[in-house]
């Protein structure tokens, strides 16, 4: 085997910061990994190109150390790279964002025609700094992968170099249904704003489009705007996360552009007719917490389990329960107005029942248990991890004309 | 880490509560096989209805005619609920103890609406015998009976075709359990039950 092209590379690497290598011995190192202990070619030069860095003390991948043709890999297409592996690849920087810690020397996204990945240069890997809007060949980087997430490591075996190209890159929107843990794009409407539960929070809400809808947030950053309610944005190279298993779209690191058009969202809207076979514990009046923000259900004790005890607690109505239409069994939430609309009993009547009655709280949900257990409605809400959230909810009442049709069906050929 | 929390969300996500199957007290006095499915102590059990579905759950309305207090250590109330084909033979125990204090408070006769799970029993005749372990029973008015009838009429009429049509697994078994039924008597059933309701 000739080892000669490697110990090359390498060598005119180390000639770049001032320091010449016998070729011989290069390539004698080379040998021994790969001749007498199997190691892969790649991961031979790779070796070698760091013993030899370590040896002059100089970190790799410096400015000026870019040449030949990388590490013998070749370069990958983004969207196919593995946790795990050492890639190369080539595309444009589309986003920068702010490094989260010293030891970051610049992170952000980069993309080519099959998708983006979120990558992190090390401080101490003296990558180049990478412009946004740049082309960059990125050589023996490590794909890694946090919370399910790839992304691209690049420390100092890697090589980074600009590329002279300027080719646009028009990233193709996936339907929202579609995105996984990543970089996504989407083109969207806002068809939410849900008011802001962090003090670093500059926007949060909904976006939708013909397959679905996801929640989104923005986080209070120089130069960051707020999206419109009702109208339609692409947004290119956001960052997917997944919570809980729920998806939201992190904009921070989008480029997002405003158009005219508008989009028939699938918001899950869903109607169901049947029964109410179920209410479950938790329902009736329950007590809130007041902390700005917070609303969390309290425990009897009035514990919040994120603000302990809170006396001051703010009383709310709602039912949590199962709707049955004979085939499926759907979880329905109720919020206030729906349960005072559904069950005739006002948060004033239940907060007097609730203080006043011996059984309390208890009261309120067995009147409201004996009020609408048993009965049919029709629920209307959005669908969302398979319960319905309910905004309309009226009780079925007889259809003479339904009742016609059914006797004409089951009289007919019998 | 992400692995537990996303397999959590799956599991919650896939749970799926058994439906209540609408069906008349005349059909369900028919039923004959009943059947687990899977081998675990907790799967879930299932009463094969002669028009060929099978039910771990029943939603159904009527006039509760009858209640009876029986056991003296271990406490629980019988009950009879008729619709218009029939009688369904409702329990509920200490295991169901807000389902029995339910039904204790309720005066007969008065309509109820019951969610209960069916259970086959033979009794040392030899005779067959479907109660229904009482989950909730509440007191509800006519339009809820009369709505009740409609919906029960409707899903009879479409196990009957789904019946005629069909090659379901159920279906299949309910052919070869019941095999001198024929599904068209469930049919006439429901048109008896329909024209019971004054308009």
């Amino acid at each position: 085997m000739d080892f000669s092209e490697a110990a090359d590379r390498i060598s005119r690497k180390f000639s770049k910061s001032g320091h010449e290598i016998d070729q011989k011995k290069i390539e004698g190192k080379l040998r021994r990994l790969i001749d007498e202990f199997g190691v892969q070619p790649a991961e031979a030069e790779r070796s070698v190109t760091n013993e030899l860095a370590k040896e002059f003390n100089i970190p790799m991948g410096g400015p000026g150390s870019s040449g030949g043709k990388g590490s013998g890999t070749e370069s990958k297409k983004i969207a196919e790279v593995l946790p795990e592996e050492w890639v190369t690849i080539e595309g444009k920087v589309v986003a920068l964002s702010a490094p989260a810690s010293p030891s970051i020397a610049q992170s952000g996204i980069i993309a080519d025609d099959s998708g983006g990945i979120r990558f992190v240069a090390w401080a101490k890997s003296n990558a180049p700094k990478m412009a946004e809007g740049s082309w960059y060949r990125i050589e023996s980087a490590v794909v890694d992968e946090f919370k399910g997430v790839a992304n691209i490591k690049i420390h100092s075996g890697t090589t980074v170099t600009e590329l002279g190209t300027d080719g646009a890159l028009i990233p193709t929107a996936a339907p929202i249904k579609d995105l996984h843990p990543g970089i996504g794009s989407v083109r969207a409407k806002v068809v939410q704003e849900w008011d802001a539960t962090h003090e670093r929070m500059l926007q949060s809400g909904l976006l939708g489009d013909e397959t679905g809808t996801i929640k989104f947030v923005i986080w209070k950053e120089p130069g960051k705007e707020q999206l419109v309610p009702g109208s339609v944005y692409n947004i290119f190279y956001a960052q997917v996360d997944e919570f809980n298993g729920r998806l939201s779209l992190n904009l921070n690191s989008a480029t997002i552009m405003q158009e005219d058009g508008d989009i028939a969202v699938n918001g899950g809207e869903a109607t169901v007719r049947g029964s109410i076979v179920h209410i479950a514990p938790g329902s009736g009046i329950i007590k809130r917490c007041p902390v700005e923000g917070c609303n969390r259900a309290l425990s009897r004790q009035n514990y919040c389990p994120v603000h302990e005890i809170q006396p001051k607690f703010i009383y709310d109505l709602r039912i949590k329960g199962w709707l049955d239409d004979g085939e499926k069994t759907h979880s329905i939430l109720l919020q206030r107005d729906v349960v005072e609309n559904l069950t005739g009993i006002s948060l004033a009547d239940a907060q007097e029942i609730a203080e006043n009655n011996p059984l309390g709280m208890d009261e309120v949900f067995l009147r409201m248990r004996d009020a609408i257990l048993g009965r049919y409605v029709t629920c209307s809400g959005r669908e969302i991890d398979n319960r319905l959230l309910v905004n309309k909810c009226e009780r079925l009442v007889f259809d003479s004309s339904e009742h016609t049709s059914l006797l004409n069906r089951a009289g007919g050929a019998s | 880490m992400s692995m537990p929390a996303r397999d959590m969300g799956r599991k919650e996500g896939s749970f799926e509560r058994e439906p209540a199957r609408r069906v008349f007290a005349g059909e369900l006095r028919e039923c004959r096989y009943q059947f687990k499915d899977g081998e675990d102590e907790k799967s879930p059990t299932y009463v094969l209805l002669p028009s060929g579905e099978r039910s771990n759950r029943i939603f159904l309305v009527g006039t509760l005619t009858e209640k009876q207090r029986q056991g003296e250590q271990n406490i629980f109330y019988r009950g009879r609920v008729v619709d218009p084909t029939g009688t369904f033979f409702v329990m509920a125990g200490s295991y169901q103890p807000e389902a029995m204090q339910q039904l204790a408070k309720i005066e007969t006769p008065a309509f109820v609406a019951v969610i209960g799970k069916p259970n086959l029993y033979q009794k040392p005749d030899g005779a067959y015998l479907v109660t229904v372990r009482v989950e909730s029973i509440t007191v509800v008015d006519r339009e809820t009976r009369d709505l009740w009838v409609l919906d029960a009429a409707a899903r009879t009429l479409d196990r009957v075709d789904a019946m005629a049509a069909g090659t379901s697994p159920d279906v299949i078994k309910a052919k070869e359990q019941y095999p001198t039924i024929d599904p068209s008597v469930f049919k006439k059933m429901a048109y008896e039950a329909l024209a019971q309701i004054k308009i």
